[in-house]
């Protein structure tokens, strides 16, 4: 009888420290999924490293892909673009030409978008716009809107950064070409905390397999997702929680412009979308992350921007002199250009199916 | 009966020494290593929102117990505290095999060498030692105050 009273006892010992703990378990899930608890996840192993190509030059980016190809530009032989075959590894090597062999530039960048490459300069302004395969870019665009990034999102369409006259600041658009060019900004997009220049650049992205774009704040926590008209637009934050952009500006003169006058905190570096997926390149360190591994590796975060969730983190091995400069998601594998090197990573399945 | 009576008084005590000495072990492996533990309670995948906390409360509990298995007057509520800190070690490590997203990469500290099914099976032991002990401390010191 008395021992009845010692099971009881133990009983409860027993279920309580049950209960304790699931308890702890479910909302410490809640925490880490939902809020700003600022630490990271690492699963073993999501993707896994295929290879890495010497490209000879820290001077290629990203352009394009398709299926199984990669295009790369170069930013110091802007007619230059190379295409890399992901399944064989073969490189062809391929010059652009223009229409217009008299065509002055400033700043060239070549995007690739299958059947399409365009020739973009936004400070002249115009855009050509050719075939892959023939590799001669004609007028697209001319004059009609000065940009400082673009990225086309269809054959006719080409999601833009520019600054917006009326506003003086930074503005989202589209420029479109149907039977003539056509420009839409919308001004309401990105939201000024300082100047409405500096504090809100950031990175255009776009998923070709669900049509949405993606802006990727460098300065604040913040990442928008919206459709290709640039409407339902979906903020969303990272597990940062820095939501006002740290940076000092100075306007030394007036025809000098405005300038950071101190090293700003960049939150977020570079970007790429994809299926419901966020993919977010970032140095800032969580909570119980050693701090001096930020020259070996370079940490990339996962968000589902449908659900709002953050998911996990990995991370691709650079090191600080070849650091990762940008990175895109090509079908199932992942594309990183770290130095003069290109490095292909398969990404498990299991770890990426958005809506599990 | 003597004999009887002899395994009351010792059994408990081995195993609250037992226990003691696996506490004490366990603390002192955590903070002699401090950091890494840190990091690897952090990145645990139920505990991350709870392990600036934890970090310290592990430890402390752990030297805690340890003192009160090894004070006389303390060992049946030191019996019954092991036996919630290792339920809940146990069960951590359920949810951690069975619900979480992913299965964290084995950490270190206590007993390193141990894998998880090891580690359920070597805490399961102790739980169910430690309640035997309880069980004979309980028979032996409950029927006295009752008696008269």
């Amino acid at each position: 009888m008395n021992l009845k009273k010692v099971y009881i006892k133990l009983l409860g010992t027993l279920s309580t420290a049950v209960g304790v703990m699931i308890v702890l378990f479910l909302s410490s899930e809640q925490q880490v999924h939902y809020n700003n608890a600022f630490s990271r996840r690492y699963p073993p192993h999501p993707i896994i490293k295929k290879y890495y190509m010497d490209l000879g030059f820290n001077s290629y980016y990203i352009a394009g892909a398709d299926k199984n190809n990669l295009y790369l530009g170069n930013s110091t032989a802007p007619w230059h673009l190379l295409q890399v075959d992901l399944n064989t590894k073969d490189t062809f090597h391929l010059k652009l030409i223009p229409q217009n062999r008299d065509l002055s530039y400033r700043s060239l960048q070549i995007k690739v978008l299958s059947p399409y490459f365009f020739v973009m300069d936004g400070t002249i302004p115009f855009i050509l716009r050719g075939r892959l395969g023939e590799w001669r870019a004609d007028p697209w665009m001319y004059g009609r809107a000065y940009f400082s990034k673009a990225l086309p999102i269809d054959s006719n369409r080409i999601m833009i950064r520019t600054i917006s006259t009326q506003t003086q600041r930074a503005t989202l658009g589209m420029i479109t070409r149907e039977q003539g060019v056509s420009v839409h900004l919308d001004t309401t997009i990105l939201k000024p905390s300082i100047d409405g220049i500096m504090d809100v650049d950031g990175e255009l992205n776009y998923a070709h397999d669900t049509n949405m774009a993606g802006y990727l704040h460098f300065y604040t926590n913040e990442f928008l997702v919206m459709d290709n008209t640039l409407s339902q637009i979906i903020r969303r934050t990272t597990i940062d929680t820095t939501k006002w952009a740290q940076i000092r500006l100075a306007k030394k003169s007036r025809e000098q412009g405005v300038q950071i006058s101190a090293p700003p905190v960049i939150i977020s570096n570079t970007g790429a979308i994809a299926d419901d997926l966020m993919f977010i390149n970032s140095d800032r360190l969580g909570k119980n992350e050693p701090n001096n591994n930020l020259e070996e590796i370079a940490i990339i975060d996962v968000y589902n921007w449908k659900k709002g969730t953050y998911e996990f983190s990995f991370s691709l091995n650079h090191t600080k002199k070849e650091k990762l400069r940008e990175f895109d998601i090509v079908g199932n594998r992942l594309v990183s250009m770290q130095g003069n090197k290109l490095g292909i990573y398969h990404m498990v399945e299991k770890y990426f199916i958005s809506n599990k | 009966m003597k004999g009887s009576k002899k395994i009351y008084a010792w059994f408990p005590f081995s195993i609250s020494m037992l226990c003691a000495i696996l506490f004490i072990y366990a603390a002192t492996s955590k903070l002699m290593d401090f950091q890494q533990f840190k990091i690897q309670l952090g990145q645990s995948p139920i505990l991350t929102a709870y392990a600036d906390g934890l970090v310290w409360m592990v430890p402390i509990t752990e030297y805690v117990l340890a003192l009160l298995l090894l004070k006389d007057s303390f060992r049946l509520v030191g019996l019954y505290a092991t036996i919630a800190l290792m339920t809940m070690f146990t069960t951590y490590i359920i949810l951690v095999l069975n619900f979480s997203d992913y299965v964290p990469c084995s950490c270190g500290g206590v007993l390193e060498e141990l894998g998880w099914t090891e580690h359920i099976i070597f805490n399961l032991a102790f739980i169910v030692l430690s309640i035997m002990g309880i069980v004979l401390l309980e028979s032996k010191t409950k029927p006295k105050p009752t008696q008269p």
